[in-house]
């Protein structure tokens, strides 16, 4: 007897990636030869782990605890039973199928497929092969200025930036951005997720030659020879510019922690005055290109930057339970500029060029997932806020962070 | 007691944005305060013009600590990103900053030169190119002048930064110089000689490599390829080479190059670390 196993009801290999949201799965009986029983046999699902690799769980339905393994009946005419798996929060995985789920019937192994849980982790503690992969797909996405990562730089200049800043539409515009821009990265090397550079603690790891660059006094990026980034070029110039205006391996002064920023109240239009600070504050904690919004993209740091604020902002959601655009607190409902009330569609991804929308809209589209369907290529602001969908599960958008739970 | 049990209470609470724009403009308070209240509320001179023009006569007041001045600017940078809210002090801010661009101190005028030249501000590259044809009147050393044009590079900053390049003041300003003419197609020739000297140090043929390769990425492959090859040239560049054709190269060309993958596989096992961590990647890519 064999079964297929379908992560994310794909059979698309791309789509073996699961987080701590429940993703939708499908067992079927392919080879029925052997069975005993002529309507459905009982089949046992169990994870198991590779060394230091990540655990997943199980569960029948859409609620309900979860369980490290699952008996399920399956038909033998072919027909598929659905289930859903998740990561066990806090073991997130470090390789691509470092874990694997096993269909059992009896002892006897009938099917197993290899899957990742795959979540955006404190960039200052990934392991020497998760940022190498990090880097070498940045490189990729750049390809010395040649590569997509241009649309990207393009996206984020003094004239798109109304669509982006200062209005309540920021955090919804920049969790479709890095999702985007991670969504490209997984396109050159799926065990990629974007990581987050933590700007209320020390990350030491992280201004290394070996990853995001030391600078040195005039505030010019060096990379060791192994580091693709030495590559790096933006706008045809090569390098980076970003002079630190503290000491590395300590966490800049003067920033919100983040126990201030999750304070800041419990409705959105206070918790969003972090664009000022902690926000603003860790962009210009540094002199070059992060620190001006025309030129902030030009240095990949920034994603890692805009990838805390996004953390604390999903943090945030699932301390005051803002997740439904329905309910006030979790959205600004003043009125607000174009771009930035939750029925408008976000620029650049709608492809509208007149005004007040910027005259161009690079990038086309937002990127597709082989896991999930949301929030599709033209996203609005309220499709940003159920990332995890809580509120309906056709809205998750397929990323967590490695210390902000499902429930 | 009573009295340290106020004081911690006052501490530990969040203040008004009001009261820390008092703290943050009074002269009569210690430094360390004036920048945590600084810090503390950017937007603030988004909400009142009262505030963001305080703000801005401490960035401007020669006469005010040079901290206090630092976290004056910091805070209207801050500030700057909630572009929509700060569009009304844009002009003020702008205005500012060129007023500081020749102040004395050369902490301040760096990062407003800085913040300028990132605006593409016509005013700062005049005065820069100034500076780089007549030092009297530099604001920044070479190297950082030519860092800042390098944010909107045109035909006269080619010309000064070749002549730099030909005759730097020192190896800052000759590295900063080849960033700048990377743009520059007609400098290929140049950074293909840089590459192939090894007597040229480790970063000034890192910046050529990456230069040729983004200029002319056949001759970059053509000459990593040929570093690879001769056993007396340096681990750095050979790693750089590596690390070049193993991101960028012409994969199915490499595949073919069965004396190069000979070379890499003979680097796997004797070079030093960072090379050999190179030639590992290249060899799961390339194979043996």
């Amino acid at each position: 007897m064999n079964v297929e196993l379908q992560i994310n009801n794909s059979t698309n290999t791309r789509a073996r990636f699961v987080s701590w949201i429940p993703s939708p799965c499908r067992i079927r009986i392919t080879n029925p030869s052997g069975a005993t029983s002529p309507h459905g046999m009982n089949i046992k699902l169990s994870s198991v782990s590779a060394a230091n690799g990540s655990e997943v769980v199980f569960r029948k339905g859409t609620t309900g605890a979860f369980s490290s393994t699952l008996t399920l009946s399956v038909p033998i005419n072919g027909t598929s039973v659905p289930f859903f798996v998740a990561g066990r929060f806090g073991h997130p995985s470090t390789n691509n199928g470092d874990v694997r789920i096993e269909a059992r019937l009896g002892n006897a192994l009938v099917g197993s497929v290899k899957l990742m849980v795959r979540v955006r982790k404190n960039a200052n503690n990934l392991t020497t092969a998760e940022r190498d992969r990090l880097v070498a797909a940045f490189a990729q996405l750049n390809n010395q200025g040649a590569g997509r990562f241009a649309d990207f730089r393009d996206m984020h200049t003094n004239i798109s930036s109304p669509q982006a800043h200062g209005a309540a539409g920021f955090l919804p515009w920049h969790r479709a951005y890095l999702l985007d821009l991670e969504r490209e990265l997984q396109n050159i090397d799926p065990s990629v997720a974007l990581p987050y550079w933590r700007f209320d603690q020390p990350s030491p790891n992280i201004f290394t030659l070996d990853f995001f660059g030391v600078s040195n006094t005039l505030g010019t990026v060096q990379f060791s020879p192994t580091n693709p980034l030495q590559f790096w070029r933006t706008d045809s110039v090569p390098g980076i510019n970003r002079r630190p205006f503290f000491a590395t391996n300590t966490a800049p002064p003067g920033l919100r922690t983040e126990t201030q920023t999750l304070a800041l109240g419990n409705a959105y239009p206070a918790f969003r005055t972090m664009e000022g600070n902690p926000h603003g504050s860790a962009h210009v904690s540094f002199g070059g290109f992060i620190s001006s919004i025309g030129t902030a993209a030009r240095d990949p740091l920034f994603f890692l930057l805009h990838c805390n604020v996004d953390r604390l902002w999903a943090k945030w959601q699932r301390q005051f339970n803002r997740f439904d655009p329905a309910v006030a607190a979790s959205y600004d409902g003043a009125a607000n500029p174009i771009g930035h009330n939750l029925p408008d569609t976000m620029w650049p991804w709608n492809g509208i060029t007149t005004p007040p929308r910027p005259p161009t809209a690079p990038g086309g589209a937002l990127a597709s997932s082989p896991c999930v369907s949301a929030p599709g290529p033209q996203p609005r602001v309220r499709d940003s806020l159920d990332y995890q969908g809580v509120i309906n599960s056709v809205s998750c958008l397929g990323f967590d962070y490695d210390d902000v739970p499902f429930a | 007691m009573t009295t340290k049990r106020k004081a911690t209470k006052k501490s530990a609470k969040p203040r008004s944005t009001r009261a820390a724009m008092s703290v943050a403009t009074s002269k009569s308070k210690p430094i360390k305060e004036r920048v945590a209240a600084l810090a503390e509320v950017p937007l603030a001179v988004c909400e009142s013009d009262k505030d963001l023009q305080a703000t801005l006569n401490v960035l401007r007041n020669q006469d005010e600590p040079i901290e206090v001045r630092l976290a004056a600017l910091q805070s209207l940078q801050a500030a700057s990103f909630s572009v929509v809210a700060f569009e009304s002090c844009r002009a003020d801010y702008i205005a500012a900053l060129r007023k500081v661009a020749t102040d004395p101190d050369p902490e301040l005028r760096q990062r407003v030169l800085g913040i300028l030249a990132r605006e593409k501000d016509g005013f700062v590259q005049k005065k820069l190119l100034e500076g780089l044809k007549n030092p009297t009147k530099a604001l920044v050393p070479a190297e950082k002048a030519l860092q800042l044009l390098s944010y909107d590079i045109h035909s006269e900053a080619y010309s000064v930064a070749r002549k730099i390049v030909e005759n730097p003041p020192n190896e800052d300003a000759k590295l900063e110089a080849l960033r700048l003419l990377a743009a520059d197609a007609k400098s290929a020739p140049v950074f293909e000689k840089l590459l192939r000297d090894k007597n040229e140090n480790a970063e000034i043929r890192q910046i050529s490599a990456a230069a040729l390769q983004a200029l002319k990425p056949e001759r970059l492959q053509s000459n990593a390829r040929a570093i690879l090859l001769d056993d007396s040239d340096h681990d750095d560049i050979k790693a750089t080479s590596l690390t070049a054709l193993t991101q960028f190269g012409d994969a199915e060309a490499v595949a073919k190059d069965e004396t190069l993958k000979k070379q890499v596989g003979k680097i796997s096992e004797k070079g030093g670390a960072k090379v050999k961590r190179s030639a590992r990647h290249f060899m799961s890519k390339y194979g043996r």
